[in-house]
């Protein structure tokens, strides 16, 4: 998984992400706009985390932060 | 049985020698990358140059990355990104890329495909058997931020491609889209465009007194956009 390392901690482009996410639900576009990562890496990313649940997807395709990715985060 | 092994054999050879048209949709894919797996379908609204190289640590394709790369930055203020592919292991590329920083300076920022099954190579017909089984030639496919392939190039293993040429392909088909026109032979941004030909007598008529365009005849006309 490329949102975690070896030693189970965040990677730099997933805490920009989980900070992206923390508060509301927000778009690929807009996480990409606000992070300043390309927007095929925040797509790919939050692929990759949502399956680990640390993301949640709306039905209208945003995203929002888990508790289990918020507990990681604060502990980084 | 061994007329099906026959036919068999023929399927796969069509496979890899069939590439995607121009016009036509680019074949989606998931692949493991330098940045993790990616889809194309991650690129939406985007352009994309997806470019191979036959095979990591050897000579013209270590230029060629440190060229990809020097025209990323350019590239990127024109909404397009960069996934390079080869026939080899992610850990291959990590080891690559890590030794163009060491050796040449140059941090490669976009993602590189590791295509071992050869899936993506043969879905974008990428390797051509009779220059090597087992490595991908130079091809470049030009895909549009609405997945379409919109330019194909191919170069011999032996030919490094030319950046500016790539640069100068983007920046004219992102030109057509914009006006509705065509560019001339060797055309860079800030030169006069084609106008589409009149296609009738009417319109021919019209376009030649046409003070707004330059005509060399009713048929090439040419014209300034900003």
């Amino acid at each position: 998984m490329a949102c975690i390392d070896d030693k189970g901690n965040l990677t730099t482009t997933a805490k920009k992400i989980l900070n992206a996410v923390s508060e509301d639900f927000r778009s690929p576009e807009e996480i990409a706009k606000d992070t300043g990562l390309p927007l095929f890496k925040v797509r790919s990313s939050l692929r990759d985390m949502k399956s680990m649940g640390f993301v949640t997807e709306s039905e209208e395709q945003t995203y929002k932060i888990e508790e289990r990715a918020r507990t990681l985060l604060s502990k980084s | 049985m061994s007329e099906f092994v026959n036919q068999e054999a023929k399927k796969q050879e069509e496979v890899v020698n069939t590439l995607p048209r121009i016009g036509s949709p680019a074949p989606q894919f998931e692949a493991e990358t330098t940045h993790g797996t990616i889809r194309l379908e991650d690129y939406k609204g985007s352009w994309l140059i997806l470019f191979s190289h036959p095979a990591d640590f050897t000579p013209v394709c270590t230029t060629e990355f440190a060229a990809f790369q020097e025209i990323y930055p350019k590239l990127k203020e024109m909404n397009t990104e960069l996934l390079g592919l080869s026939i080899d292991s992610v850990y291959s590329h990590i080891a690559w890329v890590r030794t163009i920083e060491e050796k040449l300076g140059v941090k490669i920022e976009f993602p590189i495909i590791a295509d071992l099954n050869k899936e993506v190579a043969s879905k974008y017909g990428m390797i051509m058997p009779e220059e090597s089984k087992t490595e991908a030639v130079r091809a470049v496919f030009v895909i549009d931020d609405k997945q379409v392939v919109r330019a194909v190039i191919y170069y011999p293993m032996s030919a490094g491609r030319n950046m500016e040429e790539i640069v100068r392909l983007i920046q004219s088909l992102q030109t057509s889209d914009q006006h509705g026109i065509a560019t001339p032979a060797n055309w860079k941004p800030g030169d006069k465009v084609i106008v589409p030909p009149p296609g009738t007598q009417e319109a021919a008529e019209e376009r030649v007194n046409d003070d707004n365009v330059e005509c060399i005849d009713w048929f090439l006309c040419k014209k300034e956009v900003k």
